[in-house]
């Protein structure tokens, strides 16, 4: 029963979507210091890469953040998602849904700027410059990236278990421990990995709230830019490119045997 | 939790580790890919002081964020233009490199700019002009002139990119109609418009980045920055680059000590240090700019030393100028011939 034109227009996607990462990818590997023109196969940008000691900071910073923020994030978005489900319907309950999907809905520049003023105060006052900044800012955009996936897999599970547990004795943190959070758990793995590669690649945000030496390697890479591109910035990003889809596999396969 | 915990622990011992590893620090704020790491290093070892390095990627995100506090920085470097701004706003210390030891191997010509007369505030960085970039395999004319994107000879209609600065595009523009920067003349002003207008389908882009597109001959001609040029000469070996004699502008980037800084002794060593030839060299040679320092051309590297990109011709000195900061009504204007442009 294919549409006629489907298939056409799905590989027409496809090539707009990842055609681009491909030849990224491909002039990760070029011999010579251009983007566009082919010098011959090696390994000479990785090595570059390898040894720039900004790179390799900015990409363990990025790392760092991304882990921590995720985590944070995916702690709250469960704690939030279980609150917002398991719950009869009230007045203000869709607002709340809203205020948490808030960040998916206000353009990135509006946080951005919003959080550099705030931030600024906070660190006039304090004098703290340190990553916890950086750590809330994505924390908070991470959230609705880790809730979205958990309250989906908290809507199709089967009430009647939780309520088995209810009906034999078991408090609600042993219901939770044994029958709710075993099921959850690709919910959370999901949400943990949408979280972590969405701090991973995030631009905007960072610019604006990073100290003196808190680059990231999104930020790096945009620093780049204007002057001149080598194919080591390609090797870094097949790098973390590499590093997305590990992860994305891991939590598909981790997701699957749970099931 | 536990494992939460102990990484935060780890992290928090990783963050101090680093700190207390040199005896003062140094956080400098500048453009991105703009600092020799070799530079670094070099001042990190000579005054055992640790250097954290932070890019921006334009001058207004730098003001923006210097603007709001706490940010954290020592050292900025500003672009000509912003320099009054910085100024003005009362964002800079005045730390008189002036009468700092190194002072003496600045070029004069950058002494008494018009952005800080007798440099109060400043040290020159790194500068440059922005020119006729032409591949002299696909037209073999006089380059030096701004026809070659305004009125193209029919060789390079379809294969310029213009630089999508407002400035530059503008500044070279007004010259060539006959004005000059800043002006506001209506009629002049509308010549330039119509200029533009008729000039731009000619063009192939409006995009940074042409050393690729040079080399693969993508772009004969463009207007854009001389280390550019050098760079896609180097790839290239029938590039040159042209200095417009109707005018063109210079620009040069300069380091600053911001007036709420942690480290204003270390930055202070910083300016001081990188006033000296061969400190200066390493800044050219990471970034392929001329740097402003007398005597530093012995200290850069083959090819780079005597390339004609990044020495103004005598005959041609004239015709370049600064682009200062025009008074926001005019600004305006301008921008509105920009927007009417981009369109």
């Amino acid at each position: 029963m294919a549409q006629r034109g489907f298939g056409t227009t799905a590989i027409a996607c496809i090539l707009a979507l990842y055609l681009p990462i491909v030849i990224l990818v491909i002039y990760a590997f070029n011999a010579s210091g251009s983007l566009s023109k082919w010098g011959g196969f090696s390994f000479t940008w990785f090595a570059a890469a390898w040894h720039n000691q900004e790179i390799l900071e900015a990409s363990s910073r990025s790392l760092q953040v991304a882990v921590v923020a995720a985590t944070l994030a995916t702690t709250m978005a469960t704690l939030t998602a279980l609150a917002t489900t398991r719950t009869a319907a009230y007045r203000g309950l869709t607002f709340k849904f809203a205020l948490i999907n808030l960040p998916l809905i206000v353009p990135e520049i509006v946080t951005a700027v919003a959080l550099l003023i705030v931030f600024a105060r906070i660190k006039v006052w304090t004098g703290y410059t340190g990553m916890g900044y950086l750590v809330a800012a994505h924390t908070a955009f991470c959230i609705p990236f880790a809730y979205l996936p958990l309250r989906a897999r908290l809507e199709g599970m089967d009430l009647s278990l939780e309520t088995a547990a209810a009906d034999l004795y078991a408090n609600p943190w042993k219901t939770f421990r044994h029958v709710t959070l075993p099921l959850l758990w690709p919910g959370i793995i999901a949400g943990f990995t949408l979280a972590f590669v969405t701090s991973l690649d995030d631009v905007v945000i960072t610019e604006f709230v990073k100290s003196g030496g808190q680059e990231t390697l999104p930020t790096y890479m945009l620093g780049q830019m204007r002057r001149f591109v080598t194919p080591e910035v390609n090797a870094a990003a097949t790098g973390f490119l590499a590093l997305s889809v590990l992860a994305v596999t891991a939590s598909y396969f981790i997701s699957r045997k749970r099931k | 939790m536990k494992k939460l915990k102990a990484f935060l622990a780890g992290l928090a011992l990783c963050a101090s580790a680093g700190a207390a590893a040199a005896d003062g620090e140094l956080a400098i704020y500048n453009w991105g890919n703009y600092t020799s790491p070799e530079l670094i290093k070099k001042f990190e070892e000579t005054y055992k002081v640790k250097v954290a390095v932070t890019d921006y990627d334009s001058n207004d995100t730098a003001l923006a964020k210097v603007r709001a506090g706490g940010h954290g920085f020592d050292i900025v470097v500003p672009s000509a233009n912003y320099v009054p701004i910085w100024i003005k706003e009362g964002l800079l210390l005045e730390a008189r490199p002036d009468q700092m030891e190194n002072f003496k191997n600045v070029d004069p010509r950058w002494v008494n700019v018009p952005w800080d007369p007798g440099r109060h505030y400043s040290v020159p960085w790194q500068w440059g002009v922005t020119g006729a970039v032409v591949d002299t395999a696909v037209y073999k004319g006089d380059i030096n002139t701004t026809s070659i994107w305004l009125d193209p000879p029919p060789e390079l209609v379809g294969k310029i990119d213009v630089t999508p600065e407002m400035n530059d595009v503008m500044y070279a523009s007004i010259r060539y109609m006959g004005g000059e920067w800043c002006t506001t003349d209506k009629a002049l002003l509308k010549k330039v418009r119509d200029k533009l207008k008729e000039a731009k389908p000619k063009w192939l882009a409006m995009d940074y980045e042409i050393v690729a597109k040079f080399a693969k001959k993508d772009y004969a001609a463009a207007l854009y920055w001389n280390g550019a040029a050098y760079r896609a000469r180097e790839q290239n070996p029938t590039v040159r680059f042209g200095y417009p004699k109707e005018g063109f502008p210079y620009f040069m980037d300069s380091v600053v000590i911001l007036k709420d800084a942690k480290n204003i002794e270390n930055a202070k060593l910083f300016m001081n240090f990188i006033m000296t030839p061969e400190n200066a060299g390493l800044i050219s040679n990471f970034a392929t700019y001329a740097n402003g320092i007398v005597g530093s051309e012995q200290f850069m590297k083959p090819g780079l030393k005597d390339a004609p990109e990044l020495s103004v011709p005598a005959e041609f000195q004239a015709a370049g100028g600064w682009i200062e900061t025009c008074p926001p009504e005019v600004n305006e204007i301008y921008s509105k011939i920009w927007k009417d442009l981009l369109k």
